[in-house]
């Protein structure tokens, strides 16, 4: 009533003009409202909105960040996260060696790989022995439906069965078109690696350098269970959600230059690598068919299950707060992962659609 | 092979081309009123500027422009962001003030202070130290968002924005008044 006079109908209104108390009221409120309206009122402002936008367009913090910005990650586990994200490339890298064979690694199921913290130290040095850049830049999007993530991704969304008790039903959908990344060998920067480390590295063998490995990834979607943004204006503030569901094209890698026997033997000579991932990777039978997931040894465990008919990957810390299944079926890589039990955790695997 | 992939390339470069004309459609619809409600809160415009500049990149980076709730987001999270700095203002000038007793006693002077925007001060004052909501929902209504406007940004039924409203003006203004009896 205090911004609309005519907010009150006829018998209110009729009320109103006989109640005395009501008046008082609408006095004090009336009064409040024009007080208000004194202290916040600001001079005129005249905006550059031209300039604005170019100053918004040429901010490094534009660009999008490698991945989704999701809190799917406690902050205490973002060293171990980034570590894992380091294998991943140097798994790529690994099967990218056997891909010179056939040229297309098309991987058709998935394999545990275990390593150490170690492992991840030595094996991240060496994404400094190149240029990583994006031919097409990953673009991650959170979207409002499952219909708008599969218009971004060209993916069917996969569809939950019946949730686990404690669940949210609220859904946050992400979308991320295809990405390409292109890694570029240089004998420069892998000799100016080797003397920043103070470490005897192996030499990066002549003909490699200038080889490039290109990686596709995505597109990908993701759903996310939970009230991620219960109260929050930030994406700093949103809570851990508690079941996520991902699906991404099967990553597709391609080389030049590089022989498949110079690329395996050059990463086995990097000091460093535990005998067991040194061994694994020596004893994996088809890599061209095969995605290396790797497990943390100190934080997860693994064991293979059988998931939608196909043979997949169980994780689980080892605090059995949390678990993951993954799988690849018909070229699609499945991931579900919550702060559920194994068993709950496949039982919403085995069920989506 | 070769065809398809020179195809999904080109069609990825017209989804990202559409996406960013999208953004700045929202940024050419919205700044102004972005800005706005920073300068509501901060009474200072190169900051307000810089607050919306800061929501507009937040939201890019996450969310899709043609969204519809993206005016929604972009008003409460510069509403919000806003507030913070204001908070963060106050803290660090109370910080200052108890940090060197003797030169702020030796510096300011009191009539000076009083002189320069006082009314102005003692309001920001008091906006940084209501609860969010209520502060949010005085700025942004300030700032000329309907009461259904208002309503999306903070997520509140718009039945209950009036009443939500009227509690936030009687709430500054006590805290106004005891502001300037402390």
């Amino acid at each position: 009533m205090v911004d609309d006079p005519d907010a009150l109908g006829g018998s209110d209104r009729r009320h109103y003009a006989t109640c005395e108390d009501c008046r008082a009221r609408y006095a004090g409120l009336a009064d409040d409202a024009r007080a208000t309206a004194t202290m916040l009122a600001v001079p005129d402002l005249k905006v550059d909105v031209g300039a604005a936008f170019t100053r918004v367009q040429s901010a490094p913090e534009a660009r999008p960040r490698f991945g989704f910005s999701l809190p799917i990650f406690r902050p205490v586990s973002r060293p171990m996260f980034a570590g894992v994200v380091a294998t991943v490339a140097i798994a790529a890298l690994v099967v990218t060696a056997f891909a010179n064979i056939l040229p297309v690694f098309q991987p058709k199921t998935v394999e545990p790989v275990p390593i150490t913290v170690g492992d991840l130290e030595t094996l991240s040095q060496l994404s400094e022995y190149g240029t990583l850049t994006w031919s097409k830049q990953p673009k991650p999007e959170i979207v409002l439906s499952a219909a708008e993530a599969e218009k971004v991704s060209g993916l069917h969304v996969p569809v939950v069965g019946t949730l686990p008790a404690g669940v949210s039903t609220t859904v946050t959908y992400a979308a991320m078109p295809q990405a390409v990344a292109v890694f570029t060998f240089d004998a420069d920067k892998a000799a100016a690696a080797a003397v920043k480390s103070g470490k005897a590295l192996p030499a990066l063998p002549a003909n490699m350098n200038g080889a490039t490995l290109t990686v596709t990834v995505g597109p990908a979607v993701l759903e996310v269970f939970g009230n991620l943004q219960n109260g929050a204006s930030s994406a700093s503030e949103i809570n851990l959600p508690q079941l996520v569901v991902a699906a991404s094209t099967a990553p597709n890698v391609t080389s030049t230059q590089v022989t498949a026997k110079q690329l395996e033997n050059y990463l086995l000579s990097v000091p460093g690598l535990s005998p067991q991932l040194a061994a694994t990777l020596r004893s994996i039978e088809d890599p061209t068919t095969t995605l290396l997931i790797p497990v943390p040894i100190q934080y997860a465990t693994s064991t293979k299950v059988q998931v939608q008919g196909v043979q997949g990957v169980a994780l689980g810390d080892n605090t059995g707060a949390g678990s993951a299944v993954i799988w690849i079926k018909n070229g699609t890589v499945y991931g579900v992962l919550g702060l559920l039990k194994q068993s709950q955790v496949l039982s919403v695997a085995n069920q989506l659609s | 092979m070769g065809a398809n992939l020179d195809l999904a390339a080109e069609a990825g470069t017209r989804m990202v081309k559409s996406r960013e004309e999208a953004f700045e459609a929202l940024f050419t619809s919205e700044y102004a009123r972005v800005v706005g409600i920073a300068n509501r809160v901060l009474a200072d415009p190169h900051e307000a500027e810089d607050v919306a500049q800061e929501v507009f990149i937040s939201f890019h980076r996450l969310h899709s422009a043609s969204a519809q709730y993206a005016p929604a987001w972009l008003y409460r999270a510069a509403a919000h962001t806003a507030l913070n700095r204001l908070r963060g203002r106050r803290r660090r000038e109370i910080r200052e003030l108890a940090q060197t007793p003797d030169e702020g006693a030796r510096t300011v002077d009191p009539q000076r202070m009083l002189e320069v925007n006082e009314d102005r001060r003692l309001v920001r004052e008091a906006l940084a130290r209501l609860a969010p909501k209520p502060a949010a929902v005085l700025v942004l209504r300030a700032s000329g968002l309907s009461y259904a406007e208002v309503g999306q940004a903070l997520g509140v039924g718009t039945g209950q924005i009036g009443t939500l409203l009227r509690r936030a003006e009687a709430a500054l203004r006590k805290e106004v008044t005891r502001g300037t009896s402390l």
